[in-house]
């Protein structure tokens, strides 16, 4: 789901004073808001919506290499307006290094065989081609990491991320037609009408591509979820975090919900999610639809303790899942740290035995 | 003999004597705390500068840089995009720099990139900005850092000019007001100098949109690390260089490197005057105690005991002299500091240096100098009581006796040292260091000839003064008698006399030399400049503002000069581009080349050095100077050798043209205006403000105000020399008051026979002030010949070794009035007390005390 970029909200809200911010720093003031619902337009809405002021492309994906080695990857690239386009600029002539807009990338990789989890975070302005977003066809970039759409709108991918140790090269071909979250694509997340944003996913793109360990070069193939929100506003005051929940299911089918959490803990009733059956049904679920209790636990380093076994129930699908990290440690130390990470799901839906794949994204757990 | 005695014997003794041993410890103290000023001093302007490049990309060990015109910044999203990806990434982060001025200050203007910033220092071993630029993920942060005008400054520089967060300031660059706003004020001293800003804005404030000044990074380690930067040099686009960060800041600091030695061998020099005070007091408190040490000989110490006791002695003072001065020096440093950051502020770069880091090494060594010192020079005075014969230890006439002997000694090891130190300068070739050594060597010399010049004219005083008055050849009589003491004092102030007749006339020399040279290269009427340091990119007159200027009335021709810092090989050399008009070639002074051909080749594209660059490389014309250009590395011919005193790096004279075509630079920062004949200058300077006026504050000088300042630069360059020498010579002063009050007590008996054989009190007192006088004149007169010996060492070595400077030697009067009042005031000084005791003793009481 991500309400707003995790890393980002996080930071103001440890940087605001009591009461918690609930959106970012100042007004959304100039920028568009995701106050209705909208059309969405394919190819188009999958480039950059430079009117709001936040926006990320996130993909995150379970790949097997030829080997039998498995690997999980996080490549997200997060759009900050600093300021509305109608804001005050400098008198010119301007240096080229004059940006409005800071752009975000994690790049995280699971590698099971090895038992080991690397992360890394890019910053930087939109400018000088340092980093930046363009529309048809859509293409995000920082430095040499990129996510880009092929020409003609196909569903086709392209990603490419490089860190110590690790490097991708992967196509992915989506596998069906993008699903609208929440109210035909308007996600709220809060009574406050500004908390909101627009939200679709493309739960299953087909993997095949190269990764690097070290110096040598797998192939891999897989499958990736792709989550793409704009808006211009945050979290409710009260919420101080989610649980997200992306699984592909070895019927074809796939579920995302996302379980907000409030200061002392509850779920948030606005927490929401969506199901697509195996033929593609598109079914959205509110929160008294999912009932998840957690069954174990995982300590970081640094002391944060997160939820590391679930039990989700959706008792109107009749599904029963119980969901496991492939490695306990999937934790970004990014700023503010989070924790990303694949997990496998087993269990059964109406009596049927159902396995499956997927990521989980652990937010405001850390101190 | 048991042992305890010693010690107690020698207590008594200094407790008795708390004046002497007061005065003993303060020349000492002096001395210590001169070198620890000094090494403090010095030491807390290097670690102010160290820690202002540290704060900004701190972990960064190479940078890339560029000529005068900085880096294209399209070279930096080229390198992040094809150097970084390699599994083991380089990080990389841009930098502009330049100056501004601010509530009178010059500070430098940085401008990063905070999230390339935050990107290098992350997971760093090496050092941190303390606070440095924001957090890059605080999008508040972020968004106030990227506003238009946003900068961050030093907290203690914020509060010096009464700023908060939030406030609002006019920040003067390249002579033009920006607004801006504190967004961040940052703890610690590392930005006392520095004010920080996004580097876009720096760009826009500087005017180098598209440039960078350089691009700091910071390798993986191990061996991914030395492969990525044989990468990096590879592709590399010609001009630009790849340089160790610690080794440029090094180079930068080591700018400084002759102007630190020289406050160093300064600061020696107090405590080499401090060592010849040691030895009298010491000495003389040996002789004191002649009847004591004779009795414990007598009583069965050994020589080797007593030796000890003296050396115990004299390692007491040391420690408590040295533990004095150490304090005392840090004090001083307090001072001293302003104006050592003053001199590099003038001469070097821009540094603030808000706190004064005492290295525990100085401290270390200071107590090591006072100890040492305290022991050698104890240890003449130690040896000959220990080997004295138990019996002759009584008689105080065997010491001056044994003094005489010394003294003759000391005048033929005064000729080796003397023939030394000329040998020396002879062979050592461009060493400083020997040069230095000459110097102590030859001042050395002095001292040890002193003995025997005092007792000469004393005995030739002795001989003129018998024909008038008994008491006047009685005088100086026991002037030369008393060899032990009075040669000692004499031999201190003599050589701080000399060092301060030898800076004197070399500080003059160099200022006279200065003045012929302003005189005649200073050929326009009117210099225009852009405010800033020499080297900084936003030092350029506006273009269209150069037309109008060039077209006020009156203004019939114009040169034009641009002052950059080029790279070479040998390291970062000052440049000088000009346009000369051929009338002012006339201007420049060779001292290597034949000017004719010189100016053919200065036109063709060959370069012009100066004196001290010329010293610097050892290049003489014909030689070539590789330089390099916006095209990659150059060789220029060097086709002459030019007089020049403003610089004492040296600098490179190149055509203006040979200079744009070589460093794609076309900007102007100064321009020499020629006034048509007939043409008042106070008018047509008041013309030129009026026409920059509210365009760019430019500096807009005649003549004879440029040169006055320059000469006011030159000053307050000496300012620290003057200092320390004051210093050494406030030692030797206090050495001449010490000895010569202890000896003119210890023969209150002798004064006491004369007063009872009739000497009026008016005239024992007098007596008493004709000796001292006598001996401050023969300090002094000692120190002419020695002083101009000393300045030449000064001219012709040191500042030839130092900065390759040619200064010829001016006298006059004025070089030698201070040390005449030194002399005569440390004289009169240490014989005032003496004197009122003389006058005012019993003579029956004296006699019995006797």
């Amino acid at each position: 789901m991500r309400a707003v970029p995790c890393a980002l909200v996080l930071a103001c809200a440890a940087a605001a004073a009591a009461p918690p911010a609930p959106l970012l720093p100042g007004t959304a003031a100039g920028f568009a808001a995701a106050g209705a619902p909208r059309r969405f337009e394919f190819p188009r809405d999958d480039g950059p919506h430079p009117g709001f002021r936040h926006e990320w492309w996130y993909v995150t994906g379970n790949l097997d290499a030829a080997d039998g080695s498995r690997f999980g990857f996080e490549l997200t690239f997060f759009r900050f307006a600093l300021a509305p386009a109608a804001a005050a600029a400098p008198p010119p002539p301007r240096s080229a290094w004059r940006s409005r807009e800071v752009w975000m990338a994690h790049f995280a990789v699971t590698d099971v065989a090895e038992r080991r989890f690397r992360a890394v975070q890019k910053l930087s302005r939109a400018a000088l081609d340092l980093a930046g977003g363009d529309g048809e066809p859509a293409r995000v970039w920082i430095d040499d990491w990129s996510l880009a759409a092929a020409p003609g709108g196909a569903g086709r991918w392209t990603a490419h991320a490089s860190q110590a140790g690790y490097a991708i090269e992967l196509t992915l071909t989506a596998a069906g037609a993008p699903v609208l979250n929440g109210v035909e694509g308007l996600s709220r997340k809060a009574a406050d009408p500004g908390a909101a944003s627009y939200y679709y996913s493309v739960p299953r793109l087909r993997v095949r591509g190269s990764l690097t360990r070290g110096g040598e070069t797998l192939a891999v193939r897989g499958l990736a979820w792709l989550d793409r929100e704009w808006g211009s506003g945050g979290l409710g005051r009260d919420q101080e975090g989610w649980d997200w929940f992306a699984l592909q299911l070895d019927d074809g089918s796939a579920l995302m919900f996302y379980a907000l959490r409030d200061r002392g803990g509850g779920r948030d009733p606005f927490s929401a999610g969506t199901w697509v059956a195996p033929d593609g049904a598109v079914q959205p679920l509110g929160s008294a639809d999912v009932a998840i209790d957690v069954e174990d636990h995982w300590r970081s380093a640094a002391g944060d303790r997160y939820p590391a076994r679930w039990r989700l129930r959706v008792p109107r699908l009749a599904l029963d899942l119980t969901l496991l990290p492939v490695l306990p440690d999937q934790e970004l130390q990014t700023t503010p740290r989070y924790w990303e990470g694949a997990v496998d799901a087993s269990g059964q839906r109406s009596g049927r035995p159902l396995a499956g794949r997927g990521y989980v994204e652990l937010v405001g757990y850390a101190r | 003999m048991s042992l305890p005695v010693l010690p107690a014997a020698s207590l008594r003794h200094l407790l008795r004597h708390p004046a002497q041993l007061a005065l003993a410890l303060l020349g000492l103290a002096l001395g210590v705390a001169t070198i620890v000023a000094v090494d403090t001093a010095t030491a807390s302007a290097q670690r102010a500068f160290e820690l202002s490049l540290q704060a900004v990309n701190g972990a960064a060990d190479y940078q890339i840089v560029g000529g005068p015109a900085g880096i294209d910044e399209r070279l930096y999203v080229q390198l992040r995009r094809d150097v970084a990806p390699a599994t083991a990434p380089v990080r990389f982060a841009p930098l502009v720099s330049g100056y501004v001025q601010l509530g009178g200050r010059i500070l430098q203007l940085i401008g990063t990139d905070p999230f390339a910033g935050a990107e290098l220092e992350a997971d760093a071993a090496g050092p941190r900005a303390p606070g440095g630029v924001p957090a890059a993920a605080d999008p508040a942060a972020a968004r106030d850092w990227l506003a238009p005008g946003a900068v961050a400054l030093g907290a203690s520089l914020a509060a010096a000019l009464h700023l908060t967060t939030g406030a609002s300031l006019e920040l003067t660059i390249g002579g033009v007001g920006h607004p801006a706003t504190v967004a961040r004020i940052l703890p610690g001293a590392a930005f006392d100098a520095l004010i920080l800003t996004d580097i876009a804005q720096a760009q826009e404030w500087l005017g180098v949109r598209g440039r960078l000044s350089r691009i700091d990074l910071r390798l993986p380690p191990g061996a991914a690390g030395a492969r990525a930067l044989e990468a990096l040099r590879r592709t590399l686009p010609a001009g630009l260089e790849l340089q160790a960060t610690r080794a440029s800041a090094r180079e930068t600091f080591a700018m400084t490197g002759a102007f630190t030695t020289n406050l160093k061998a300064m600061s020696l020099l107090a405590l080499l005057v401090g060592t010849l005070l040691i030895y009298g007091a010491i000495s003389f408190a040996v002789v004191q105690r002649r009847a004591i040490f004779g009795v414990l000989r007598a009583l069965g110490a050994t020589g080797g005991q007593v030796l000890m006791l003296v050396l115990a002695e004299a390692a007491v003072l040391g420690v408590a002299g040295a533990a004095c001065g150490a304090l005392l020096g840090l004090l001083l440093a307090r001072a001293l500091v302003g104006l050592v950051a003053q001199t590099i502020n003038d001469l070097y770069f821009v540094v603030a240096v808000s706190s004064v880091s005492v290295p525990a090494l100085t401290l270390v060594k200071a107590l090591g100098a006072g100890v040492a010192t305290a022991l050698v020079a104890a240890l003449l005075p130690a040896l000959e009581v220990a080997r004295a014969a138990p019996q002759l230890a009584l008689v105080r006439s065997s010491l001056e006796q044994r003094a005489l002997g010394i003294a003759r000694r000391l005048a033929v090891a005064s000729a080796a040292l003397a023939l030394g130190a000329g040998l020396l300068v002879l062979v050592s070739g461009r060493s400083l260091f020997a040069g230095f050594v000459a110097l102590f060597l030859l001042l050395i010399a002095v001292a040890a000839a002193t003995p025997a010049a005092l007792r000469a004219l004393a005995l030739g005083g002795a001989r003129v003064a018998a024909r008038s008055s008994a008491v006047a050849r009685l005088a100086c009589g026991e002037i030369a008698g008393s060899l032990s003491r009075t040669g000692v004092a004499v031999a201190a102030l003599g050589m701080a006399l000399s060092a301060m007749i030898g800076v004197a006339i070399m500080v003059g020399s160099f200022r006279e030399s200065l003045r012929d040279w302003l005189t005649q290269t200073m050929r326009a009427d009117i210099y225009v400049s852009a405010p800033g340091s020499a080297d900084s990119p936003e030092r350029r007159l506006a273009p269209e503002l150069i037309r109008d200027l060039l077209a006020t009335p009156g203004v019939q021709a114009h040169s034009e000069g641009r002052r950059a810092v080029v790279r070479s090989p040998r390291g970062a050399l000052d440049l000088n581009a000009l346009s000369i008009p051929p009338a002012s070639r006339a201007a420049f002074r060779f001292s290597a080349g034949d000017p004719a051909r010189a100016w053919q080749a200065f036109a063709a594209g060959a370069v012009l050095i100066s004196e001290p660059l010329a010293w610097r490389l050892a290049l003489a014309p014909r030689a070539t100077l590789t330089l390099t250009t916006s095209a990659g590395p150059r060789a220029f011919e060097v086709a002459g050798v030019y007089r020049e005193y403003g610089n004492d790096r040296g600098e490179v004279l190149m055509d203006l043209a040979t200079y744009r075509r070589s460093f794609g630079d076309d900007g102007v920062g100064a321009l020499g205006l020629y006034l048509a004949p007939g043409t008042a200058v106070a008018p047509t300077v008041a013309a030129l403000r009026r026409t920059a006026s509210g365009r760019q504050a430019l500096l807009i000088r005649s003549n004879a105000e440029l040169r006055a300042l320059s000469m006011r630069i030159f000053e307050r360059t000496f300012v620290i020399t003057r200092v320390l020498y004051w210093l050494a010579a406030g030692v030797a002063a206090v050495g001449l008051v010490s000895a010569l009050l202890a000896w003119e007590l210890e023969r209150g008996a002798q004064l006491a026979l004369l007063r009872a054989l009739g000497l009026t009190p008016a005239r024992a007192a007098l007596l008493v002030l004709a000796q001292t006088a006598f001996m401050g004149l023969a300090a002094l007169l000692a120190a002419l010949p020695a002083g101009l010996l000393t300045a030449l060492v000064l001219t012709e070595v040191i500042n030839r070794r130092a900065f390759g400077w040619q200064i010829d030697l001016h006298l006059s009067a004025a070089q030698f009035t201070n040390a005449l009042w030194l002399a005569l005031a440390a004289s009169l000084a240490a014989g005032l007390y003496p004197a009122w005791r003389g006058a005012r003793l019993v003579p029956a009481a004296a006699l019995r005390e006797a």
